[in-house]
């Protein structure tokens, strides 16, 4: 059984069997609180690990090298599967996810890190360890998402992120994709749960619960959005909180290169030598100068403090593609709504948690576009763009261009495809701005929970979720013809 | 002495320019005669208000171009920018005296030059309600101004902003008619004007007759005729096409924006040829019909499908609202704010993409959106086969780097302002889909938009309605003009 995509099916069997374990955890949670599910657990990891080690089993022996190319495909597979599998919990307990389709809506969404729910209330009520599982699912979905983001995708080459080939830490000597990725992988996850860690022990000293602040701490740092509370961050009617909330939102924003750089340099100034970083800080402070100022003046807060901390909160959620809320902006006068919903397309860095268009990319997008206006001017005056003083390669510039209007243009469409499914308009594309940012609540009916959208919209949001944290172009080279010829 | 050296070099730079502005209000000022000729063929009540404007205009104009008469300076490539702006900005205010000062319609000043600048530009907002009640001068004139808008951006479209290398414009440097051995921008301008306004001008003639022949008055059928060929879409019925209720009109107006919106060079080419294979070879040209031809279907099937028409029915109907938002004409022969499921947002997205570059149309082009497809498809293809050098092709020739590159710039700078301008809509106080639709109107130069503003901006706040006439002139300079004049690159020499 030694075909070509043999190593591919092995990867996906180990990990499978690896995310059965996972389920472990949870089911201690549920055995630890008695609160009756345990038995989805055990379920769902028999389940995952026969396929798992089915899929291993059969092509252990193959004797294939992986290529950089399967790295597509194990990319795209590795969300599509685990998702399915992922949903298994939720499906077979019987406490708010009545179809599978609902289910796996859930699943992928803690996994992408969107933090879109199905369930419109009851989250406070659902068995503790199901709100436990479902952080994981995000915790553990961003873990993916750091390595795919800094090692993955800029060795595929996607949307440009080649420009950090040369910057992923660890070995680059090995073009095999393997060991390279496993070391990278190694020092990025060290970061990832020293993080963790970090925001929890914060948000447990701001008066959360130990169980919520892990909860929470998982969810943030993953920029995910699940809550175990119906109304999120706003249970907790906390301001310090909220503070600190926005402090570790913004962290984890950060590309997670940056992090290492900084904690094995032990020099936090560090961040902001790193163009990407200053142009996201600038990107937010626009953002919530023109958010805060209209809020603070309506008199929808009864301080105008409050509703600056209210406003900064938002912008950094919805921007970072948390998706944590501490009111509705849907009613929000003018035009803030739709000004959050945008910033989710804008404020995450690349190799981080969030999703989005990435910051690097607009950077490089407005160079471009600042030069093309000069080279109007000067027609003769070929500068190259350079960011942090280097100069960018043209190819970079191409790919980000084609990514840019790749990603609109599927907004546009799948927007459409939304608003056949019955939507109205401004609600269909906040679903699908939250759905391929990654970002979570959308306006409207989907602001807190997606349960009103018919089947058929969950399977486009599902998909769209998924197009969007695997940056489009993994999806779509699947999609060609020439990626399956030999 | 530097101070006054510098001063006369000032002068001196932007004599060329100001002399054509000059000539170019004197020129503008006579065209306020055909509307006094209406206006007294009919009941006489506007004629004094065209006879001010012209009074004001000729003077200024004379005013402005007395003192440099005499220059002998150049009009140099980069000086084409600030021309071109200033050519739509002043005829734009200029054009908009009639309208304030004739005691109907009563507008204020915003109204007036929107409603100018939406003529000029062939956008087809309007801000007047009532069209069919309003003094015939009046209504002449409004079609007038988007015949002569329409003129203007022929020539703007083929001579100028290849020239001027905007947006990948320069793409279709070598194949713009006229002698392209001179570099200085006049004397090719004018060549190449000549044969495309015989063109436009042949086109008008043909399309008033048919639409005579289908049945509207003379009045009517030359006004709209004017509109039809501008791509502008100013009607003398508030109703606009819907007015006519004629299955015949509209196929005849269907037939006219597609031609109105095909590249004008492939006419002159097919003129010259006598032949219309140029037409078929044409990639943009097929791409247009093609996207024409699919929307419809979409919008057909869906009319069919949910609403109380018939076959026949949903067919003219769905063909009809395509192809006029499709072209950025803007003729509206049915509300489709209330179309079902997504058609008004595709009907709106349709304008993006608007018609051929070279044509009176607006929206992005289909060349660029055609280019920026074909660069994200081989980025696509890039990732599999990293090494290979991939070029983008339009029908079988390799467009350069430069101009994929351009074109992508463009487009994302488009798609950048608009969300801006959508922001600065909203603040001003206009519900999400009505400041969507109001903003794609006025930048894809369009006109009618849906909710409020499906049939006229008449209940927009005058801040609004500013911002709207903005984005016309953006959309209709294609951006980089009016962006190169803020940058300080273009004013240092």
């Amino acid at each position: 059984m030694d075909h070509r995509y043999a190593p591919v099916q092995r990867i996906i069997g180990i990990l499978l069997m690896g995310f059965s374990l996972s389920h472990l955890i949870p089911l201690a949670v549920s055995l630890v609180l008695a609160d009756g599910v345990a038995y989805a657990y055990l379920e769902a990891l028999w389940i995952t690990l026969t396929t798992g080690l089915l899929l291993w089993c059969t092509a252990r022996r193959t004797r294939r090298d992986l290529k950089v190319r399967d790295g597509f495909l194990i990319t795209v597979l590795l969300w599509a599967v685990m998702s399915i599998f992922g949903a298994v919990p939720l499906y077979v307990t019987d406490v708010g996810w009545d179809s599978y389709t609902d289910a796996l809506f859930e699943s992928t969404s803690g996994l992408t890190t969107t933090g879109a729910t199905v369930i419109a209330s009851g989250l406070d009520r659902l068995p503790p360890s199901l709100n436990y599982y479902r952080v994981q699912l995000h915790w553990l979905g961003g873990m993916g998402i750091i390595v795919l983001a800094v090692a993955v995708l800029p060795m595929l080459g996607v949307g440009g992120m080649q420009l950090y080939r040369a910057e992923t830490p660890g070995p680059i000597k090995n073009e095999k994709l393997t060991p390279r990725i496993a070391e990278t992988a190694r020092l990025l996850w060290a970061v990832y749960v020293a993080l963790t860690l970090l925001c929890a022990l914060a948000y447990r000293l701001c008066g959360m619960s130990s169980f919520d602040a892990l909860c929470h701490a998982m969810s943030t740092i993953a920029t995910g959005g699940f809550s175990t509370h119906d109304a999120s961050i706003g249970h907790y009617q906390s301001g310090l909180l909220e503070w600190v909330v926005m402090l570790f939102m913004l962290l984890a924003t950060v590309n997670f290169s940056v992090h290492f750089l900084v904690w094995r340099t032990r020099d936090p100034r560090r961040y902001l030598a790193d163009a990407e970083v200053r142009t996201c800080l600038a990107i937010v402070l626009g953002f919530a100068l023109v958010v805060c100022l209209p809020l603070a003046w309506s008199g929808l807060y009864d301080h105008p403090l409050t509703a600056i901390r209210s406003g900064l909160f938002h912008v950094i959620s919805y921007g970072t593609t948390t998706g944590f809320a501490t009111a509705n902006p849907t009613h929000w006068p003018h035009y803030l709504p739709i000004t959050l919903i945008l910033a989710g397309f804008v404020v995450g860095c690349a190799g981080s948690t969030s999703g989005g268009v990435k910051v690097i990319r607009v950077l490089l997008f407005a160079k471009q576009a600042a030069r093309e206006v000069r080279l109007l001017a000067h027609p003769r005056s070929l500068s190259p763009i350079k960011v942090d003083g280097r100069r960018v390669p043209e190819p970079v510039v191409h790919a980000v261009g084609g990514f840019f209007s790749i990603y609109i243009a599927s907004t546009l469409v799948l927007t459409c495809v939304m608003i056949a499914t019955g939507l109205e308009p401004l609600t269909a594309f906040s679903a699908v701005a939250a759905s391929i940012n990654n970002m979570g609540p959308g306006l409207g009916e989907v602001n807190a929970a997606m349960n009103t959208v018919s089947p058929v919209g969950k399977w486009v949001l599902i998909v769209t979720m998924l197009l969007g944290r695997l940056e489009i172009f993994s999806v779509l080279v699947l999609l060609t013809p020439s990626f399956w010829r030999r | 002495m530097p101070l006054v050296d510098a001063k006369r070099h000032r002068i001196h730079r932007f004599a060329a320019v100001q002399r054509v502005i000059g000539v170019l209000l004197m020129i503008f000022s006579v065209t306020m005669l055909p509307p006094v000729a209406v206006s007294h063929f009919y009941d006489n009540a506007v004629e004094h208000a065209f006879l001010t404007a012209m009074l004001v205009t000729l003077s200024s104009g004379a005013l402005l171009w007395w003192p440099v008469r005499n220059g002998r300076s150049e009009l140099k490539i980069r000086d084409g920018f600030l021309v071109v702006v200033l050519f739509w900005v002043v005829l734009g205010v200029y054009g908009a005296i009639p309208f304030y000062i004739a005691p109907r319609p009563e507008v204020t000043i915003a109204q007036a030059v929107f409603e100018s600048i939406s003529g000029l530009t062939t956008t087809g907002a309007t801000v007047l309600v009532g069209i069919e009640h309003l003094p015939e001068g009046i209504r002449y004139y409004r079609q007038q101004l988007q015949w002569l808008g329409g003129m203007g951006i022929v020539v703007l479209a083929v001579a100028i902003l290849p020239m001027l290398g905007i947006g990948g414009m320069q793409l279709y440097k070598a194949e713009t008619p006229g002698p392209v051995k001179d570099n200085k921008l006049t004397p090719r301008i004018v060549e190449t004007a000549r044969a495309l306004w015989i063109i436009y001008f042949g086109l008008t003639v043909s399309c008033a007759v048919a639409y005579q022949w289908a049945g509207m008055s003379w009045f009517d059928a030359i006004g709209h005729s004017f509109s039809t060929v501008a791509i502008g879409g100013f009607s003398t019925y508030d109703a606009s096409m819907g007015h006519f209720n004629s299955t015949l009109i509209e196929g005849i107006a269907v037939i006219f924006m597609i031609l109105a919106a095909a590249n004008f060079s492939l006419h002159f080419a097919a003129w010259r040829a006598r032949s219309f294979s140029v037409y078929r070879l044409d990639p943009e040209f097929r791409a247009f019909i093609l996207t024409l031809a699919g929307l419809s279907v979409v919008a057909s099937a869906l009319l069919f499908g949910s609403q109380h028409m018939d076959f026949g029915e949903s067919l003219i109907t769905g063909l009809f609202q395509v192809v006029s938002y499709g072209t950025t004409t803007g003729y509206t022969t049915a509300d489709i704010t209330h179309w079902p499921s997504f058609l008004p947002a595709m009907l709106l997205l349709a304008s993006f993409i608007g018609g051929c570059a070279h044509s009176t149309a607006g929206g992005m082009k289909v060349v660029r959106v055609m280019l920026v497809f074909k660069q994200g498809i081989r980025e696509v293809v890039r990732l599999i086969h990293p090494s290979a050098e991939i070029p983008v092709k339009l029908g079988n020739k390799v467009v350069s780097r430069e101009v994929v590159q351009a074109v992508w710039g463009f487009t994302s700078i488009y798609m950048g302002f608009f969300v801006l301008l959508l922001i600065a809509m909203l603040a001003t106080g206009l519900d999400l889909v009505t400041a969507f639709a109001a903003v794609a109107a006025c930048i894809n130069n369009l006109g009618p938009g849906l909710g409020e503003v499906s049939s006229n901006f008449a209940g927009m706040n005058d801040v609004a309605l500013w911002i709207g006439t903005y984005a016309m002139l953006l959309g209709r300079l294609e951006l980089f003009p009016l962006l190169v004049l803020m940058t300080p690159y273009f004013w240092r020499r």
